[in-house]
């Protein structure tokens, strides 16, 4: 194995890379997704860390690309653009989508934030005619994620758990 | 952006916790039989991403309860135990850590702290603060810590009042956070005429 640099991507950022090295990481995910595009070919991914599953209206506009991660209505649209600046090919892109637990219930409260960011997440993934190859979604366990350019592997961890391949790698 | 408080705001809500924080001092002291030091309480209003970070390395593995709250202050309680300390505190009420009877000694101490340190601001202020049923969770504490925060309806910053509760003479020890909601946080300061 090759040493490998992490790039820890944090809460509403997002990052891409196209060097074989490189793994993108996200790590404690609750009710917020990490959404994953892969092109496995020319070695490209990108992870968006989403936290919310709207902006506010209005608010979109003035939104840096940069922060556009953190809504899922806007996340999918902002890391498309940008794996496909980094060399990914448009219909060679697979997604894969991490996290959305629903931990607590606050006293009843029925505000299912994890839900709410998957199916925003999920819509902007169908607009833009985008495969969801797999997904680790739901349940009560907060979740890590590590993308592996090189190979295309996602690997997910759920709390007291172990790796799991949620994404095989391709060679 | 974070809310920004002034210097007296923030000295306010520190003496709140402080006062709050010896309450619940108090009452896990009479729980367990032994003395229990408190932290002068930390208190910072900031992004939700920076929020997060600060209770910790997310990457940790931690027991929580967390107390949502209702009534004239609206927001959360949550108390994080590393787990080692988690171990050490059923092993004092006689109790596993691990299992039913673990995670219901830590949702009771939850439950009981929560209830004191509301007590004493609820008191002071003249609200009534209503806390709600505790929930427990072994999680990531980053994910923890997003999940209250983004459930109760934060979108921008946070306002955190960190305490930290040692049980004197045992490596155990418990970090109680106040996590106010937006609106929370405003009647908080008004009640102090601030």
């Amino acid at each position: 194995m090759s040493t490998r640099a992490d790039t820890i991507v944090r809460m509403g950022d997002w990052a891409v890379s196209a060097d074989p090295d490189d793994s993108l990481v996200t790590i404690g995910l609750g009710s917020c997704i990490g959404l994953v595009l892969l092109d496995r070919v020319r070695r490209v991914a990108g992870l968006a860390h989403v936290m919310l599953p709207q902006a506010r209206p209005g608010q979109a506009a003035e939104l840096p690309p940069q922060a556009r991660g953190k809504f899922g209505d806007l996340a999918v649209d902002a890391l498309l653009d940008a794996v496909l600046d980094a060399g990914a090919r448009r219909l060679g892109l697979e997604a894969a989508l991490v996290g959305g637990a629903h931990m607590f219930n606050f006293g009843a409260n029925q505000l299912d934030v994890g839900a709410r960011n998957e199916a925003a997440v999920r819509e902007g993934l169908a607009a833009a005619r985008l495969p969801v190859k797999a997904a680790a979604t739901g349940g009560n366990k907060g979740r890590t994620v590590r993308v592996h350019v090189g190979d295309g592997r996602v690997l997910v961890r759920a709390a007291q758990g172990a790796d799991e391949l949620l994404v095989k790698g391709s060679g | 952006m974070a809310a920004k408080y002034t210097e007296q705001q923030l000295d306010a809500l520190r003496e709140l916790a402080n006062i709050g924080s010896g309450t619940a001092g108090t009452a896990l002291s009479s729980i367990l039989g032994r003395p229990v030091d408190i932290s002068v309480p930390s208190v910072g209003a900031m992004e939700l991403e920076e929020a997060v970070e600060a209770v910790g390395d997310p990457g940790q593995e931690v027991r929580a309860t967390l107390v949502p709250i209702k009534g004239d202050l609206q927001g959360s309680a949550l108390l994080i135990f590393p787990p080692d300390d988690a171990a050490t505190l059923c092993g004092m009420l006689g109790v596993p850590a691990d299992g039913e009877d673990g995670q219901s000694a830590l949702a009771e101490i939850g439950n009981i702290l929560c209830a004191s340190y509301l007590m004493a601001l609820g008191q002071m202020l003249g609200m009534e603060i209503e806390p709600c049923p505790p929930e427990t969770a072994w999680d990531l504490l980053g994910a923890i810590v997003a999940t209250v925060l983004l459930g109760q309806g934060e979108s921008e910053g946070a306002l955190l009042l960190d305490s930290d509760l040692v049980v004197e003479g045992e490596s155990c020890g418990l970090s109680f956070l106040l996590l106010p909601a937006g609106r929370g946080i405003t009647d908080l300061l008004e009640r102090l005429g601030l």
